[in-house]
Formats: structure tokens, sequence, C-alpha cells
């Protein structure tokens, strides 16, 4: 594992425990959405920091431009395409399935929706 | 290069299903049952060259550790004869069953979930795991809100929420597993990883038990399935309880036993099944109010079972768990679809609505206690195969700790003979409080229901039958280095 610059890393981790600490501790179904965004943007940083690798541009093969040894690892950066598009689907219909909650408890307070008990 | 079909017919299905609806909008109901039938003849027609030698497809021309590929060993193919044959069921199930509008939709959900769970047990890079497992997961949380009723939803934005967390964890995983070892190939993973740091490499492990630990519901992960398998449409909490949450403790499974070889965390998976295992059927005893309610905790309750037969960490034991997840598939399967008419047909979820209707409606009836005792673990059914190899696999460990949990494990069955025998109670001698006379349930519901007692009775017969397969996928699971050799040694 060639460690990159170490601040890539502070932040994805940064961002993981943001998202995290939202999900967990807020009571509004839109922020603990958000949470899950920062959480999903969190990791997919994470990703490319793992492929990063100093000085190396992105690894897009041209004409002129066909070196492999100057780019960055290209596997990290398919996965977060993927990722992205993953996390683009559970926003969309958590956002969804929001609204929906809003219409039947008139309310996003995730205290008051309590129709199901354990 | 025909297993790879298992995969991309459901696809296509889920995909034709909106076009196809334009035209006419009957026949698109019937062609998840069409795809799932084609798929449970293909998987079985597979069978015996599989049997003899793994296949594996390594896909777009490259070769193993780059290629994404797929394996089909004894394993993956048991399970996908198992999901596409329940899968049939839950579709024939569902063209009557379903009467929510758009019911396209609903047929397309149902087979996405489907191609997810397929892709899953097939698959052999870690990457594709995961986004087959978001496929399913997707889809899951959209059908348990379908019927847009106030439970529904708020099961479905609960079950979403603690699922995407999972899936973020296994995100986490994959990317810590790929900075160290540089593959995302399972077998080349796990080629590589006894020269990792231990640390990380636990790090990742525990990253990924957590994440697909939420999906298989193992103990403090399963907070959202009581309430999705009993607020969803029946048919849905069928597919859930029967293949989702099975496919979620085969990724456990092979991720523990495949790609890293954590013999040490043996003994914590069995613990917590134990624990699962326990709080399972505790909670599901104090059950008063909803029959669909105790089903699921019952279902978390085998799940248990299930882990604690895999962390049993020997042929046998994995033999055990194969076996335990076979039983309760079919018999889970069977007991909700029931269940969904039944509350239809009542009005009511509760137990006391039950009061008598075993008199009322003989044979469905009748099929509930085969399912029920095979729960419980009678003798001529399949769950007391299952159920006893587990003990037989246990003991054999000759540990005082194995030895110790196997107790619990029979309590908990004391305790689930206690609420099952309850349910057969009410539902049989009781006195019905009112005198009309309830329906047998539609044709289309009890055939599949028909044809998964029927399963459940010749497995426990001739558990021969399919031990031979569970045999060589355990042993498939637990011998790792043929599985690495299978893939990565063909080159």
């Amino acid at each position: 594992m060639t460690i990159g610059n170490p601040m890539m890393y502070v932040g994805a981790v940064g961002l993981i425990m943001i998202g995290l600490f939202t999900v967990l501790s807020k009571r509004n179904l839109i922020k603990i959405i958000v949470g899950l965004t920062l959480l999903d943007t969190g990791v997919n940083v994470l990703l490319i920091a793992i492929g990063y690798i100093h000085n190396r541009t992105a690894p897009i093969v041209t004409r002129t431009y066909t070196d492999p040894t100057k780019m960055v690892d290209p596997i990290p950066q398919a996965l977060v395409l993927t990722a992205i598009v993953i996390g683009l689907g559970v926003t969309a219909l958590a956002l969804a399935l929001a609204i929906r909650v809003y219409g039947h408890y008139k309310t996003l307070d995730t205290r008051k929706i309590r129709g199901l008990k354990w | 290069m025909v297993a790879t079909l298992l995969i991309a017919l459901p696809f296509l299905g889920a995909f034709l299903i909106p076009l196809v609806a334009l035209a006419n909008k009957k026949a698109s109901h019937y062609i998840p049952a069409l795809v799932m039938l084609s798929n449970l003849g293909i998987s079985l027609a597979l069978l015996p060259q599989v049997m003899r030698a793994p296949i594996v497809i390594s896909l777009s021309g490259w070769t193993a550790p780059i290629a994404i590929n797929f394996v089909v060993g004894p394993l993956g193919l048991g399970l996908a004869i198992l999901i596409s044959l329940v899968g049939f069921l839950v579709s024939v199930y569902g063209v009557g069953y379903i009467h929510e509008e758009p019911k396209e939709k609903y047929h397309m959900l149902v087979l996405t979930l489907l191609t997810g769970a397929t892709g899953m047990v097939l698959t052999g890079d870690i990457f594709n795991l995961f986004v087959f497992f978001e496929i399913l997961s997707l889809s899951s949380y959209a059908l348990t809100g379908y019927n847009r009723d106030r439970g529904g939803t708020e099961a479905a934005i609960k079950y979403l929420i603690q699922g995407s967390i999972g899936s973020a964890f296994i995100l986490i995983g994959i990317a810590l597993l790929y900075g160290t070892t540089g593959t995302l190939n399972m077998a080349d993973i796990a080629a590589h990883v006894a020269g990792v740091d231990p640390t990380l490499l636990f790090m990742a492990m525990s990253l990924l038990i957590v994440g697909f630990g939420v999906e298989a519901a193992i103990f403090p992960l399963n907070a959202w399935l009581p309430d999705a398998h009993s607020s969803a449409p029946s048919s849905v909490s069928a597919i859930l309880s029967g293949i989702a949450i099975e496919t979620g403790a085969y990724a456990v499974a092979r991720i523990v036993y495949t790609v890293f070889d954590g013999h040490g965390i043996m003994l914590v998976l069995a613990i917590l099944g134990v624990v699962t295992l326990l709080l399972g059927e505790m909670s599901a005893f104090r059950q008063k109010d909803d029959i669909k309610r105790l089903l699921a905790y019952s279902s978390i309750g085998q799940m248990g079972l299930i882990m604690l037969a895999f962390g049993i960490a020997s042929d046998a034991g994995v033999f055990a768990a194969l076996f335990q997840l076979v039983s309760h598939t079919l018999a889970k399967a069977l007991l909700f679809l029931a269940s969904g008419y039944i509350i239809y047909r009542v009005g009511s979820k509760k137990l006391s609505a039950l009061a008598g209707l075993g008199r009322k409606m003989p044979f469905t009836g009748a099929m509930i206690s085969v399912a029920v005792l095979s729960l419980i673990g009678v003798p001529p059914f399949a769950g007391f195969m299952s159920k006893f190899s587990i003990v037989r696999a246990a003991l054999a460990q000759h540990s005082a700790s194995y030895t110790g949990l196997i107790v619990l494990v029979l309590l908990a069955t004391v305790i689930e003979v206690g609420y099952f025998m309850k349910l057969l109670q009410i539902m049989f001698f009781t006195q019905a409080e009112g005198e009309e006379s309830v329906k047998e349930l539609p044709l289309s519901a009890l055939i599949p229901i028909t044809i998964l007692a029927a399963l459940i009775i010749i497995i426990g017969v001739y558990p021969h039958m399919i031990s031979g397969l569970l045999q060589q996928a355990a042993s498939g699971l637990v011998e790792r280095s043929a599985y690495i050799q299978t893939v990565l040694g063909a080159q």
C-alpha cells in the first residue's frame, strides 16, 4: 500500500465520521439522508485516495499520451463511478420514501414516526 | 457460457416488463414466473457438469485475476437453484396476490431482486459482489414500501437507512482490501492475504462482516428485519425471508471462509449466532398481535442458527448450515405465502383472528402445520435433518464452548416449540367466534404452497437427494486452496 498524501486519508475518514455522526444523532429524516450521502462521499474519496499516485495524471489514453507509468491507478476510479451511481439511486429512493413518510405522519421527526414498535 | 444466462435472463426480463406492459398489461405479469422457470431449468441442467468440476467464466476476454469472473461451483449453483425455485413459486403467487397498481413495477422489482441474489452467489469478484448486493438491497427497500401504507413506508425507510450504512461499511472494507492486496478477485485476494498486515486485514474483515451482517440479520444489526418483513406485502416477505437474508449469510460465509481464512473469528460468529437465535425466539414468543411479525422474529432466530452452524468451522458444520438454510427457506417461504392470503381473507393480522381457521380451510392448515413442524425440527420433515446435523457437527468438535452453545440452541428450540404450538393450537383447537366460512386459498397460491410442503417432506424423508450437493458445496467453501486453484490455476 503506497501511502500518498496523508491529508487525503484524513479528509476521507473525516467525511465518513461526519456522515456517521449525522445519521446517528440527527432526528430529521432529511438530515439523516444528507448524512448518508456524506458517508458515501467519504468512502468515494477514500477509494480515490487509495488509487492515487503522486505526480501522475488521470488514466486517460489519448493519441499523444499513452504511457501507463505516468498515470494513476484507474480501477478505483471505475469503482467510484459505480459507487456514485449506486449512491444516487439510494438517495433518490430515500428522498421518495421521506416524502411518503411525510405524507403519512405530517412530520419528518424520527421521534414521532413510531407506527411500528420493537 | 450458459451459466451467464442465469444472471442475464432475469435482468433482461426485468427491463422487458415495462415494454411488454405497453402492449399487453396482463402478459407482462407472467414474465417473472417464466424467467425463473427457465433459470431453474438451466441451473438444474448445469448441475451434473458442475458436480464434476466448477465452471469459471471470465467476462470480456480477459483472464482470471484481471477479468470480472463468475465461479459456478456446487455452492453457488445450489443456492442459484434454491433462489430460482423459490423465485418461481413466489412469482406464480404474486400474479394473483398483488392488487396494488402499478403491478408492472412490482414484478420488475422482484426480478431485479432475484438478479441481485443470483449474481451474489455466482460472482467471484468482491466488487461485483457489492454491486449485486446493492441491486438486491435497493429492490428490497422499494418492495418493502410497495403498498404505500403507513407501516410499509416507515419500515422501508428504516431498512434503507440501516442497509445503506452497511453498504458503506462494505465499500470501506473493499477499499482497504484493494489498497493492501491490489486486486478485487476473491480468489486472488485469498491467495495474497497471508502476507498482509493482520491489523488491516482484521479491520477489512470486520467491516465486511458488519456490512453483510446487516442483510444477514446478525444480532445487533437486525432492528430493521421485524418491521420490514411484517410490513411488506406477503409475497415480498417470503422473498426477503427466504432469499435475501440467506444471500447475506452466504456473503458472510464466503468472506470469512474463502477470502480471509478467518479461523480465529469462528467462535465469535458462533456466539453471535446463538445470541441472535435466543433473542429472535424470545421476541417471537411474546408476539400476540401480528402473525407476520412472529414469523419475522422466527426468521431472525433461524438466521442465528445458520450463523452458529457456519461458526462450527468444519465440513460437517458448513454442511449443516447449508442444510438449515435450505429447510428454513422452504418452510418460511411457505408460511409467509400462506399467511398472506389468510390475512387477506380474515381481514386481520392478529393471532386471535386465526381461531378455528385450521378447520375452516383444512388443506392450508395442513400445509402450515408441515412448515411449522419442519421449523421446530420434528422428524419426518426437512427441519429435523438440518437441526440434527447442526447438533451432531457441534458435538463432533469435542470442545466445551460448542457443547455449551448447543445447550442454548436446544433451549431456544423449546421456546420455538412454545410459540409455534400456540399458533397451531389457535388454528386447530380454538373455537371460532363467528360461524362464517372462510374460502380456501386460490389455486395460484395453493400450488406454490403445496410444492413447498412436498419438498419439505421429500427432503425430510430422503435427505440423500440434496446431501451430496450440499456436502460438495460445504467442502468447496471450507477448502479455500482448491477454490483459489480453480479460479487462478487455469491460466
